[in-house]
């Protein structure tokens, strides 16, 4: 009886284990193998990259920006980045053998960029290295070879604050195989002229673009079908636009090239995520660079073809627009006209127009709604160097005087109907801080 | 034509001294734009007059944000740096600071140094202090508490409390829960100056009773007709502050 019943329960499990090992190991298969896992050892330390270079491309690529927590010394880490899975913190990139990357080889540096795992593991995907992975050996070795020029550093971050599983770096492998699919670009148009291939190689590369402008997928995954799309970006309070030829129409090639080094522009100035960026990265884009990045970015096809994309519904606290018993119009005409107009058209390069305005037309308010509790101060850039600011009106105006005008100009401008309520605003109440 | 030897004055020991301070380049630069620049600049500081006023002069009614209207400049440079570093964090300042440069905080500072001084007594109208509450904080603000290593207020901030050039705030014209913010947050490190933080150290020996007492008489001063900074080397503070000149005092 009992061989009997073991007989049957290894004539049903076998299969199945069997068929759980298989797509186990096609799942592993397509993120990369077992290649990823073993990380170079030994190796030369010092390598033949162009530091100069080097430092141009760790502007580009941002790597300051994450590298370095406010006020601490550029590249030694300890900045916070908050996931739905808890804190991370980023990692010390000065050449320090304790606590940086002091006694990494070339290869091993190549490696981690390429494949996100170094001698620590499995790294969080936060590090773009889905990007990285397209970068040339000659530009990853001038980044390489830059990071050693800088003084060491003996600072170790704190250690990271995250829920079970992704605590564990293993679950990380597993995270890869439901999410992560490594290719290399695809093959570009045979009449795809320099710039473009340039500008490619710019905005999935170094300039990582996707991170922020990408939709996500589940578990924080950046699918395929997601590429520039826009959405919500995890963990900053900002709503990143879609790139593409539709969503930059408003721009020619060269006032978007303008835009990416200054920061501002006839179409309204960078706020949020995207001024950071300006100010520690693109103010510092080569002239033919900018060029580049604009023209690659122009022709990146429309989402969702000709229809509008509609994902507000996932973005309002709110499930039921709730009446607002403000005039959005008159708060408008008293707070707001006086700068950017009555009819929303805006005045120059420095009162910008919200007629077609990111904020305005976006699916998700929450840049409007926090533009205007706490106002803005633009990027200070060569192309900008005082810029204008907008003043915050949290604590002038209630959070339904605000939801009202909030509702009025997406209503008139950006031909977003669905009303932006009271909770809406108090949900996106408060400055997030480090 | 060389600018400084055609200069109709030599420059006296003092402003030698000062044009060694680290941020006297940028306090020239913002000076010259603040002048050509008045109208042109206080349009582009909307933001700041929200909470300040347009020139600074700061908000009637206000129970927290402070003037700037006549701080020494190189006061104004050293908080804005501080918001956008990581040494102060006031959110909502953080939020406007954090991508500006050197360059036009130094402007923005010059400006609202060159208004004129607000230091009218903030709470204008509250009741007199009791007795007690007064000849206390008379005791810590003009000669402080050797026993409690408390140097007096008016050592470093000058005989008015109106501040003293180059970077010493005035302490006069100040709500009373932005004074008591101010001197809690050096006491928890979330307010931070550069080192040697002489202000964190006299938060620290504060007792919490004597900071309401200092703050509640602050906020009720008013300097009347001297209501200008003292002039810079006029007045040696007993403790180092960051970079500015001080006494040597031998511990």
């Amino acid at each position: 009886m009992i061989r009997r019943i073991a007989l049957w329960s290894a004539l049903i499990t076998l299969p199945l284990l069997l068929l759980g090992a298989a797509a186990g190991g096609v799942l592993l298969l397509r993120q990369g193998g077992l290649a990823p896992y073993r990380v170079p050892s030994g190796g030369a330390i010092t390598t033949a990259g162009d530091a100069a270079e080097g430092a141009y491309l760790a502007r580009i690529g941002n790597c300051l920006t994450c590298h370095t927590v406010r006020g601490g010394t550029a590249f030694a880490g300890g900045r916070p980045f908050r996931t739905d899975y808890g804190t991370l913190y980023s990692t010390n990139l000065t050449p320090d053998p304790k606590t940086g990357l002091g006694d990494w080889s070339a290869e091993a540096f190549r490696h981690a960029m390429r494949h996100g795992v170094s001698r620590h593991g499995v790294l969080y995907p936060a590090f773009p290295y889905a990007n990285f992975a397209h970068l040339t050996d000659a530009d990853l070795d001038a980044l390489f070879a830059y990071l050693r020029t800088l003084p060491p550093v003996e600072a170790r971050p704190p250690p990271n604050d995250l829920r079970w599983p992704a605590s564990w770096r293993g679950a990380l492998v597993g995270w890869r195989m439901l999410h992560y699919r490594p290719a290399p670009l695809p093959p570009a148009p045979a009449d795809a002229p320099p710039e473009w291939l340039r500008g490619r190689y710019l905005v999935d590369g170094l300039g990582h673009c996707a991170m922020c402008h990408g939709t996500r997928g589940a578990q924080g995954s950046l699918p395929a079908e997601g590429y520039l799309a826009g959405g919500r970006i995890p963990g900053q309070g900002w709503y990143a636009p879609p790139l593409d030829a539709r969503q930059l129409a408003r721009y020619d090639v060269d006032q978007l090239a303008d835009y990416l080094v200054t920061g501002n522009g006839e179409h309204g100035a960078a706020y949020g995520s995207m001024a950071e960026v300006v100010y520690t990265s693109l103010r510092h884009l080569r002239a033919d660079d900018a060029r580049a990045m604009a023209t690659y970015l122009k022709s990146v096809p429309a989402h969702g073809g000709e229809a509008r994309p509609d994902t507000g519904r996932f973005l309002y606290a709110a499930a039921q627009p709730v009446a607002n018993p403000h005039n959005g119009g008159r708060l408008y005409q008293d707070h707001c006209a006086s700068c950017h107009g009555d009819g929303g058209e805006g005045r120059g390069r420095d009162y910008p127009p919200l007629r077609g305005a990111v904020s305005v037309t976006a699916p998700d308010p929450v840049n409007a709604v926090r533009l205007v509790l706490y106002g803005g101060m633009p990027p200070t850039t060569d192309g900008n160097p005082r810029p204008h600011s907008m003043p915050p009106f949290a604590g002038r105006l209630s959070n339904a005087e605000i939801a009202a005008i909030v509702t009025h100009i997406r209503r008139n401008w950006g031909e977003q109907d669905r009303p932006v309520s009271a909770a809406d605003v108090a949900a996106y109440y408060g400055i997030r801080g480090d | 034509m060389n600018d400084v030897s055609s200069a109709p004055h030599r420059p006296a020991a003092g402003a030698r001294l000062l044009a060694r301070l680290a941020c006297s380049a940028l306090l020239a630069f913002g000076a010259v734009q603040a002048q050509t620049a008045g109208p042109d600049l206080r349009e582009r500081l909307a933001a700041c007059a929200a909470c300040h006023g347009e020139r600074g002069e700061g908000v009637a009614g206000s129970t927290y944000y402070p003037h700037l209207a006549g701080k020494p400049a190189g006061y104004l440079i050293e908080q804005l740096q501080a918001f956008r570093d990581g040494r102060r964090h006031y959110w909502q300042m953080v939020w406007l600071t954090q991508y500006m440069d050197d360059a036009y905080i130094a402007e923005i500072a010059a400006y609202y140094a060159a208004q004129p001084p607000h230091t009218q007594a903030a709470d204008v109208g509250a009741p007199a202090l009791p007795a007690a509450v007064r000849e206390r904080a008379e005791q810590l603000v003009h000669h402080g508490d050797a026993q409690a290593g408390l140097p007096a207020c008016v050592a470093c901030h000058g005989a008015t409390l109106t501040g003293l050039e180059p970077a010493v705030p005035a302490l006069v014209g100040l709500p009373q829960d932005y004074i008591v913010s101010q001197i809690g947050s050096w006491r928890d490190g979330t307010r931070r100056s550069k080192a040697p933080d002489c202000m964190a150290k006299i938060a620290a020996a504060l007792s919490p009773a004597d900071i309401r007492i200092v703050a509640q008489y602050l906020s009720h001063q008013s300097p009347g007709a001297h209501d200008e900074p003292a002039a810079a080397g006029s007045l040696m503070p007993p403790l180092a502050c960051g970079d500015l000149p001080h006494a040597q005092v031998t511990p």
